[in-house]
């Protein structure tokens, strides 16, 4: 598959070109010292361009090696975690894995249809910019040129049941920290490429962490009681990216995949879902 | 306002009916329903704006902390709705499709200046787009043309900056639309150069500065895959686009858009319209006293992307204010489908004869 080749790819330069940096190198912690600069509002200002260099896109509990899949770290639970997934839910992970790659249908990687990503997959699926408004935290993602306004206002989430595909966001400040936390999403989003999932009652909180002008520590604790038998966490560092290189490029994956599938006779994409 | 409506899926039902409106009359052929009435007045594109713009006084805009004015704030779309055709459409179409103005202010006749090539591509969009629209060959067995890539979800600039429903923001160096249908659009204002020339996309590179009060958009890098309208207006790869953005009062933007492409056209031309903000009315026409009646908009109420909200019962939803997903293309399958089955094509450009 092209597209696969073309993520592997990416997945590689990511990798490659990430290492022999020795900022990289460098575990920002939440016990941080640092103070963030503020905003008009007074609120800590984390505007600008930032992105994971990390393998988290292909797996979250971290890979096996396979062709043109590195190994990854982990970011479960501390990085050696297992996600907690209930006994059919399992079962289900391995089915998706299997099925990664089918157009048609639900069945299959989201990403391989090119569809939007969910929380918090999006977070590792790219570059993605911050713009900060009295009301509002706005997430621009490269990938899909997608999206996601935080609300700051003070409303509650609206009642349900509402079915995203990137929920519901609700923020706010806790010190240096934006919380967020994000509800009402539909259940056709995955994690990573390895078929990890969840249900509709995903409920995702999320914390972004300044810990120096270049960093920030990126938490997400998910919790969904119909596919998991606890609540997990993941946490990975965020890089700001630099010059010219912080502007957001273009990824417009569902144009592309039309423009392969259109003609193709027995294309499944076509395929009724 | 409007926002309270694109959450609860409005945005996503107008582009289902637009998308279903080319299914259906291209399939079923109901050419005559739903057609607007022959005294709809027409949407005010160039020329009505052009009159308007004469008489407005010198406008001093309200400037943001760096000193630039201050364009924040929610916009309709151009002239009140829709760009269906920026060579205006005077006949009545379909009930998505009102009369409008042509946007185009040069050259003076209002038409693209195709070179001949160029018009007989755009006659062959428009003959298969299947609307029942005058032009239209479909149903005499006329092959089935490409669908406006906004039609399948993908937005393409210029498409996209006559379109209603669009949030500006502006941080030092940057001038940010933020779309009610999930898509946004960043362009430095920091003087940095535009990106490699090989690097090509729907947005492509967006670089303005000021000259006086006006933003100035150098648009280059384009893939040229968007039409400009709905009805199948195109420029190549090659067309260098400049956009002027300025406020001529507070509710009003003037917009104008500059296509040079000299292998498409006999020589460069312009379109200008105004934006409104949204909720403030359609532009020349006054304000009712709150509470009073109407003043009614062009073409039918309800329909166009800034109608009066002055004057309607005050929303009291804490959430009227705010921009909820929209995932056009997520919902859109089964019009992909339906879009792809009746043998529309996938448009790759055009590129001009050698």
């Amino acid at each position: 598959m092209r597209r696969w080749s073309l993520g592997m790819m990416f997945g590689l330069i990511v990798v490659v070109a990430g290492s022999p940096t020795p900022i990289v190198g460098q575990t920002p912690s939440a016990e941080t010292t640092y103070t963030p600069p503020r905003t008009s509002d007074g609120h800590p200002d984390i505007q600008g361009t930032w992105q994971v260099l990390n393998a988290a896109h292909w797996d979250l509990e971290g890979a096996t090696a396979r062709l043109g899949v590195p190994t990854g770290h982990g970011w479960v639970d501390g990085g050696t975690g297992t996600i907690p997934y209930q006994p059919w839910a399992l079962a289900k992970k391995k089915e998706n894995f299997a099925k990664r790659a089918e157009l048609g249908g639900w069945s299959g990687d989201p990403e391989a249809k090119c569809l939007v990503g969910g929380v918090p997959r999006m977070t590792y699926m790219g570059p993605f910019q911050i713009i900060q408004q009295a009301d509002k935290v706005t997430f621009l993602y490269q990938y899909r040129r997608f999206l996601r306004r935080v609300y700051m206002n003070g409303n509650s989430h609206p009642e349900g049941p509402i079915e995203f595909w990137m929920g519901d966001s609700r923020g706010r400040w806790e010190g240096n920290t934006l919380v967020i936390d994000v509800v009402h999403f539909n259940d056709k989003t995955w994690f990573d490429r390895a078929g990890n999932f969840h249900s509709e009652e995903l409920h995702v909180i999320e914390r972004y962490t300044p810990t120096t002008p270049y960093h920030m520590l990126y938490e997400a604790t998910i919790e969904d009681p119909k596919v998991f038998t606890r609540p997990w966490k993941i946490s990975m560092p965020l890089y700001k990216l630099q010059g010219r290189e912080a502007e957001l490029m273009e990824y417009r994956c569902d144009a592309y995949l039309l423009d392969q599938e259109w003609d193709k006779p027995n294309s499944t994409y076509f395929q009724e879902r | 306002m409007k926002h309270r409506m694109s959450r609860a899926g409005c945005a996503a039902i107008a582009v289902l009916a637009v998308v279903f409106g080319v299914v259906f009359l291209a399939s079923e052929s109901v050419a005559g329903q739903g057609f607007w009435p022959k005294d709809t007045p027409m949407l005010p594109m160039y020329k009505q704006w052009a009159s308007i713009k004469a008489k407005l006084p010198p406008y001093d805009p309200p400037r943001t902390p760096d000193g630039v004015p201050d364009f924040q704030g929610f916009w309709g779309g151009a002239g009140g709705d829709e760009q269906l055709n920026v060579e205006g459409q005077e006949v009545m179409l379909d009930i998505a499709s009102p009369p409008q103005e042509s946007s185009i202010a040069d050259p003076p006749n209002q038409k693209v200046p195709y070179l001949p090539w160029a018009r007989a591509q755009f006659l062959e969009h428009l003959k298969g787009l299947g609307r029942g629209w005058p032009t239209d060959e479909v149903p005499k067995g006329h092959p089935r043309s490409h669908l406006h890539s906004r039609q399948l979800c993908i937005p393409a600039v210029t498409r996209q900056i006559v379109d209603g429903g669009q949030e500006i923001v502006q941080k030092p160096g940057l001038f940010i639309i933020l779309s009610n249908n999930d898509w946004y659009r960043v362009v430095y204002t920091d003087g940095r150069p535009h990106t490699s020339p090989h690097a090509r996309s729907w947005f492509g590179s967006s670089r303005g500065y000021w000259e006086g009060d006006t933003l100035v958009i150098e648009f280059t890098n384009q893939n040229a895959l968007g039409w400009i309208d709905y009805s199948g207006n195109f420029y190549t790869e090659d067309a260098r686009l400049i956009e002027r953005w300025r406020l001529a009062d507070h509710n009003t933007i003037d917009y104008e858009l500059t296509v040079d492409d000299p292998k498409t056209f006999t020589q460069p031309w312009k379109m200008n319209f105004p934006k409104r903000r949204a909720g403030s009315g359609p532009v020349g026409r006054p304000l009712p006293p709150r509470g009073g009646p109407s003043p009614g908009v062009p073409g039918v109420a309800g329909l166009t992307s800034n109608g009066p909200t002055e004057g309607l019962p005050p929303v009291k939803d804490a959430y009227a204010s705010e921009t909820w997903e929209h995932a056009c293309f997520e919902g859109n399958h089964q019009n992909l489908i339906g879009n792809h089955d009746i043998g529309y094509r996938w448009f790759r450009g055009v590129k001009p004869p050698e």
